[in-house]
């Protein structure tokens, strides 16, 4: 599958990009995987996961195209 | 829901209110605005904020928001929201909140409920800016 990956706000700026392109994907366990290797120190923040606009539970079953964002506490207001 | 670049200005609210106006069924307006607040941290003040947001989740969410408002509160007639996003000085406006009734008591609790409910639902982040350029994200509580 091809998954597009939003990071924002102090993600945004650790990863230093706000959208990745994945290829191959197979799984969420696998596109967790990737952006785990390409961005190692992603896992010393907290975040939830939206994919195509809605917060979803741990593992989410991924369709080909579609948006993951990884979002942090938010802050709005 | 709109999302806007930079400050909520005198000009966007007085708007907003003039448009309030056209609900001549509503007897309430009940109006919040949310200010950057020069707060201090390591002996620094914040001089401004920068909001950033995921907009199509945003828009997605803050319908949701209409919806649980409206029925939860029946009085209500209208809510309208502007949120700030880029930068924001300390002592403007980054939110504006109006929710409209046909009496204040729905209008006063609707008004803050929605506050909250932004707050919590709305996929908005900020990173004060001190006077030294120097910066750190904030989450709400």
């Amino acid at each position: 599958m091809d998954i597009s990956v939003l990071f924002f706000g102090i993600l945004a700026e650790i990863t230093g990009t706000n959208r990745k392109h994945y290829r191959d994907i197979i799984s969420f366990g696998d596109l967790k995987q990737r952006i785990g290797d390409d961005f190692p120190e992603i896992v010393h923040y907290n975040f939830r996961i939206a994919v195509n606009n809605k917060i979803v539970n741990e593992d989410p079953l991924l369709r080909q195209y579609d948006e993951v964002a990884y979002l942090p506490p938010f802050a709005g207001g | 829901m709109h999302l806007i670049n930079g400050p909520v200005t005198p000009g966007v609210i007085s708007e907003i209110i003039a448009k309030g106006g056209e609900n001549i069924e509503c007897g309430a307006h009940s109006l919040f605005f949310g200010q950057v607040r020069r707060d201090q941290a390591n002996g620094k003040f914040v001089r401004a904020i920068e909001y950033s947001a995921y907009e199509e989740m945003v828009i997605t969410e803050a319908d949701k928001i209409y919806k649980s408002i409206l029925s939860e509160f029946d009085d209500v007639k209208t809510i309208e929201i502007i949120h700030s996003k880029g930068l924001v000085k300390a002592g403007e406006i980054s939110l504006l909140v109006m929710v409209s009734a046909g009496h204040r008591d729905h209008a006063f609790k609707a008004c803050a409920k929605t506050v909250e409910l932004i707050k919590e639902k709305l996929p908005i982040w900020k990173k004060e800016i001190f006077e030294d350029n120097s910066g750190q994200w904030r989450e709400n509580e």
